[in-house]
């Protein structure tokens, strides 16, 4: 038995049923808060196909239920599903979740929201320290924006302008050497000074600029919607020719 | 699967707008390139009044194949086109913004730059 399958999702108030194809437990299911709604929809439906006599496609292997739950759906299910929906069977399909139902879709690398909370503020120290480092190097116009909200692979992102290479290599090696000591991260990127150097440190994207290059990217208008963090120190202005 | 005389698409506003694949670089002989990779390229065609002209030879990182691209959870990602970022010498892009998605891979590959001017990483 595969345990990929195509399976069919019908929206209790669109009546449409629409077809996905794949694994439910990589599908990747995102909206924390309409989980438990969603996940009744899917199950329910397949219990109700199983009522019908007609229904041999769907299987339901409770012996090896963590990996191999299967659902298979021909045509007939779905032409079958609102004609069932009268049946007072509820309390068998909350049976059937309470079971099933959040082995089915439960991801693993899932975190509680507390502890998503207290990586964000740990993140944003690590953030606001390397800020102050790069400050301490005199790099200009330094900007820490919060843009996890608009993307998904990092947290926040430090925006710095320095005036020549030995400059940014002098910032980025200071970044490196404390992040090491203090924090024990590794960054990658470039290792060596660039016109537009960047230090990834997984959930803090370092980026330091010469000034061209920072007005050239413009990297704070393509990212205008993201947060920016207040800065415990004096912010030096953007360098004026 | 990108190989020497393969047209791309150009995915940023770099001012180029096809290129052709003339070496990959890699080890010796490689025959492929997927995503993430370099390539040595030639411009085809071009936006008039730009930086970059027709006939130019650049370097650029491929972003999209028609090739699917595997992930070791079983998650395949197959694109409609084959797209190529323009960058220069030292890996910055030479363009200031992305066009379409692309995928996370190229973080891996030491591409955040890419990344970061991307609308959409799958």
């Amino acid at each position: 038995m595969l345990p990929s399958a195509t399976f069919s999702v019908a929206g209790t108030t669109t009546g449409v049923p629409t077809i996905f194809s794949g694994e439910f437990w990589q599908l990747g299911y995102h909206a924390e808060t309409d989980r438990s709604r969603k996940l009744r929809i899917h199950f329910s439906c397949s219990c109700r196909a199983k009522e019908r006599p007609s229904q041999r496609f769907l299987k339901l292997n409770s012996k090896r239920r963590c990996t191999l739950l299967t659902f298979a759906f021909g045509k007939e299910v779905e032409d079958s599903f609102f004609s069932d929906v009268g049946e007072d069977t509820d309390e068998m399909y909350d049976e059937l979740f309470k079971n099933y139902g959040k082995v089915v879709f439960k991801r693993k690398d899932q975190k509680p929201a507390t502890a998503e909370v207290d990586d964000d503020a740990e993140s944003l120290s690590f953030a606001v320290e390397m800020a102050k480092v790069a400050s301490e190097v005199k790099a200009a116009d330094i900007k820490v924006l919060f843009v996890k909200p608009l993307v998904y692979w990092t947290r926040f992102f430090i925006i710095a302008t320095a005036f020549s290479r030995p400059q940014i290599d002098a910032i980025g090696s200071r970044i490196r050497d404390l992040a090491e000591k203090k924090y024990g991260k590794f960054p990658t990127g470039d290792s060596k000074p660039n016109s537009w150097t960047l230090l990834d440190f997984g959930d803090v994207v370092v980026h330091i600029f010469l000034p061209p290059q920072r007005a050239f990217y413009n990297l704070e208008e393509f990212y205008g919607n993201a947060t920016p963090v207040e800065l415990p120190f004096e912010n030096q202005p953007p360098f004026c020719n | 699967m990108i190989q020497p005389q393969t047209h791309l698409n150009v995915a940023d506003n770099s001012g180029a707008r096809q290129l052709m694949c003339i070496r990959i670089i890699g080890a010796g002989n490689r025959r492929y390139a997927s995503i993430g990779d370099i390539v040595v390229a030639v411009i085809k065609e071009a936006v008039p009044n730009m930086s970059l002209e027709r006939s130019e030879v650049i370097r650029a990182v491929i972003v999209r194949t028609c090739k699917e691209l595997k992930r070791s959870n079983g998650m395949i990602i197959q694109y409609d086109d084959n797209a190529a970022v323009v960058i220069d010498q030292e890996g910055n892009p030479k363009g200031t913004r992305i066009f379409g998605a692309i995928a996370r891979e190229l973080r891996q590959l030491n591409f955040t730059k890419i990344v970061s001017l991307a609308p959409e990483v799958l």
